[in-house]
């Protein structure tokens, strides 16, 4: 974690109200695990008191270059997207607790609504850098609000779903998913909440629907400590978790999702978790 | 109840600058009662190099509360100051106040906690902590081996609760001081109620004043009626120190949902939006009370550090403004430094006050034709 000023080097709005913007942050870039974030700060004339944070979306060790993909929701982000290439914003990262691969992992199932893409995005580069295969199941409300396949790499199978059936998939992503769950061995995903408790839910009965029998764990091999690294890889489904931030360090307690064993700290204890930490609404 | 001789807390204090002037010596700017210092020569006539940053957030316990400068962290926005890692040198701060700790773990109101308001922010922690004990147990340690003095933050929702934390911090390594938050507004039950009631803050202040020989800092709202009549009241039952102000009850709506946005729906307003108010329930406690007065609300710049002082506060607190540029503290006590050091201040106590009114003045009453 540090401090550091990033310059920008291009932007472009690739969705409608949806921004994709560059940065020269070769610290970050090296430094930076996907599911990772940044804190960015708006200039100081801008009179906002907080930062924003942004997954890392793309992540180049070797231009030193990140990615940001953001909605314009607010004055904040209405500002960077403003910004002009040249200019620098302070940034504070990297952040959190990325997702966790488990190295004999070869099938990656990748699963986005909406924005989540940026939750998940740096994944794909990861998995095909180390030879892994990767599907990418993307949810919106309508086609126009698709992640255009030209920004994803020609390796990535790319299964779309929509609301109101004008691209791909007639339903949600959810309905999607259990074609992969067979050949998946991780899952990683991101999205409205609605979402991934519906998704966690799935992902509770796949061990029944698959008849997979988790073997040694009655006997002397306990298993690891929940939120553990180990536990989170050892999970079938990884989700990135999203909330209002003040520190994003772990100091105001301000970013909390509620979890079984009680509130979670996005910014320190996620903003990956595996579904199992997290207490769904009942409702979801 | 066994009253100690002396503060233990086993910090020490011996590589603190210690304030040259004899402390009885040193009229407090900061009252009315006190004559104001105009007539005696704190200043030395040439333009001085070496300017004494320290401040003594506890006069009457000779040494137990002396900052190397009047730069603090606010409660709730420097967690246990450990969060923040190598970005911030804690070291160089005036003293740290942790996250409010109560005597049972709280896990606080549901989310969303916090969001941002036009200059400012709202937040609805609802004093989330894992009790006094796992507190100690967790930051302790660290905290003996900083040579900054932390705070602890207290929260409670009887005079039996404060009373019972006090008892655990009391004697405790690593601990420099209590700040007692009476003041919470994202408390259902106590917490806030204490801070707009003369009695009930003069109840629970001697209570723990008899619990404890640590330095005791009392935190107001900014919500009472008459803070004088509080500050007053926290004063005379033996508070070492006022801390103004916490934040003020506010809300936001989530239009989308059509709702309230805050899980908590009320949350306290801080940031540069707080700062007037402030300001003013500090120049008014001031001219009340001759303890120290720490200031906290909305400081994010050195223009902010001066009107505190000026007001009458002898140090200031800095949260929410951390949240966007994390080593701010750490630059404004550079530029303090600077900034007296050019005028040939010796101090920052000597500007300590110097807005209020003098003798001469008719003593303030308007503060009481705007409230409601
Ligand atoms: C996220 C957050 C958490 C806070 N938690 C506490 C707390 O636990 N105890 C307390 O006395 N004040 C708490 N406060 C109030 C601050 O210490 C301070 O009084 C207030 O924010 C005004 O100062 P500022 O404008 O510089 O932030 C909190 C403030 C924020 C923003
Ligand atoms: S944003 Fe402050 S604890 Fe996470």
């Amino acid at each position: 974690m540090r401090l550091f000023d990033a310059e920008l080097l291009h932007g472009r709005e690739i969705l409608p109200g949806q921004w994709l913007q560059g940065y020269r942050a070769p610290w970050l870039a090296t430094g930076a695990a996907p599911g990772q974030f940044v804190h960015v700060r708006t200039p100081d004339w801008s009179g906002l008191v907080l930062r924003r944070p942004f997954s890392l979306n793309t992540i180049d060790r070797i231009t030193g270059e990140v990615t940001i993909h953001f909605r314009v929701t607010g004055k904040g982000t209405d500002l960077l997207a403003r910004m002009h290439p040249g200019d620098s914003v302070g940034m504070l990262g990297p952040l959190g607790r990325g997702f966790e691969i488990d190295p004999r992992s070869r099938h990656l199932l990748l699963i986005a609504g909406g924005l989540g893409m940026a939750g998940v995005r740096c994944l794909v580069d990861e998995a095909i850098a180390t030879g892994r295969q990767v599907v990418v199941v993307f949810g919106a409300a309508t086609a126009a609000e698709v992640y255009p396949s030209s920004l994803l790499p020609d390796e990535v199978e790319y299964v779309v779903a929509t609301d109101d059936g004008s691209l791909g998939h007639h339903g949600r992503v959810t309905d999607l998913v259990t074609g992969y769950e067979a050949w998946a061995d991780q899952a990683f995903a991101c999205g409205p909440e609605p979402m991934l408790a519906a998704l966690a839910r799935l992902a509770r009965g796949r061990d029944g629907r698959l008849g997979v029998a988790r073997l040694g764990r009655k006997g002397g091999v306990r298993a690891a400590p929940l939120g553990s690294a180990q536990a989170r890889r050892a999970s079938w489904l990884q989700v990135s978790m999203e909330q209002t931030m003040g520190c994003a360090v772990g100091a105001c307690l301000g970013c909390v999702v509620m979890g079984v064993e009680g509130p979670q700290r996005v910014c320190r204890e996620g903003p990956v978790f595996a579904p199992d930490e997290i207490a769904w609404p009942e409702s979801a | 109840m066994r009253r100690k001789r002396s503060v233990v807390t086993d910090r020490d204090t011996s590589a603190l600058p210690r304030t040259p002037r004899a402390r009885s010596k040193t009229p407090r700017p900061a009252s009315a009662a006190v004559p104001r210092p105009a007539s005696t020569p704190v200043t030395d006539p040439t333009p001085a190099v070496e300017v004494d940053l320290s401040v003594d957030l506890a006069p009457s316990r000779p040494g137990a509360l002396v900052l190397r400068n009047p730069l603090l962290v606010a409660s709730g926005t420097f967690g246990y100051g450990v969060e923040y890692g190598e970005v911030v040198d804690v070291d160089r701060l005036g003293a740290i106040c942790c996250k409010g700790t109560t005597l049972k773990p709280r896990v606080g109101n549901p989310p969303p906690r916090v969001t941002e308001t036009p200059a400012g922010m709202l937040n609805s922690i609802g004093l989330q902590n894992p009790g006094v004990e796992a507190v100690l147990e967790k930051y302790a340690d660290q905290w003996v081996r900083w040579q900054v003095p932390v705070i602890v933050n207290v929260a409670g929702e009887s005079v039996e609760d404060y009373v019972a934390v006090a008892r655990k911090l009391d004697g405790q390594p690593g601990v420099a001081g209590i700040e007692l938050n009476i003041s919470c507004p994202n408390v259902g039950k106590g917490g806030l109620q204490f801070a707009l009631d003369a009695g009930a803050a003069g109840e629970v202040t001697r209570a723990v004043r008899r619990a404890t020989d640590l330095p005791l800092l009392v935190k107001l709202s900014p919500s009472a009626a008459d803070v004088r009549a509080i500050a007053t009241a926290i004063e005379d039952a033996g508070a070492d120190a006022i801390c103004a102000v916490n934040t003020l009850s506010g809300m936001a709506i989530d239009r989308h949902a059509r709702k309230p946005f805050l899980g908590n729906t009320y949350g306290g307003l801080s940031g540069p939006a707080l700062k007037p108010v402030a300001l003013r329930v500090v120049y008014e406690v001031a001219q009340v009370v001759d303890i120290p007065i720490v200031a906290i609300g909305g400081v994010g710049s050195l223009e902010d550090v001066l009107d505190f002082l000026m007001a009458g506060a002898c140090a200031v607190q800095v949260g929410t403004a951390l949240f966007a540029d994390p080593v701010l503290p750490v630059r404004l006590i550079d530029e303090l430094d600077e900034w007296c050091a050019t005028r040939g201040i010796a101090s920052p106590r000597e500007i300590v006050g110097a807005a209020l009114p003098t003798r001469r003045d008719r003593p303030s009453v308007k503060g009481v034709e705007y409230r409601p």
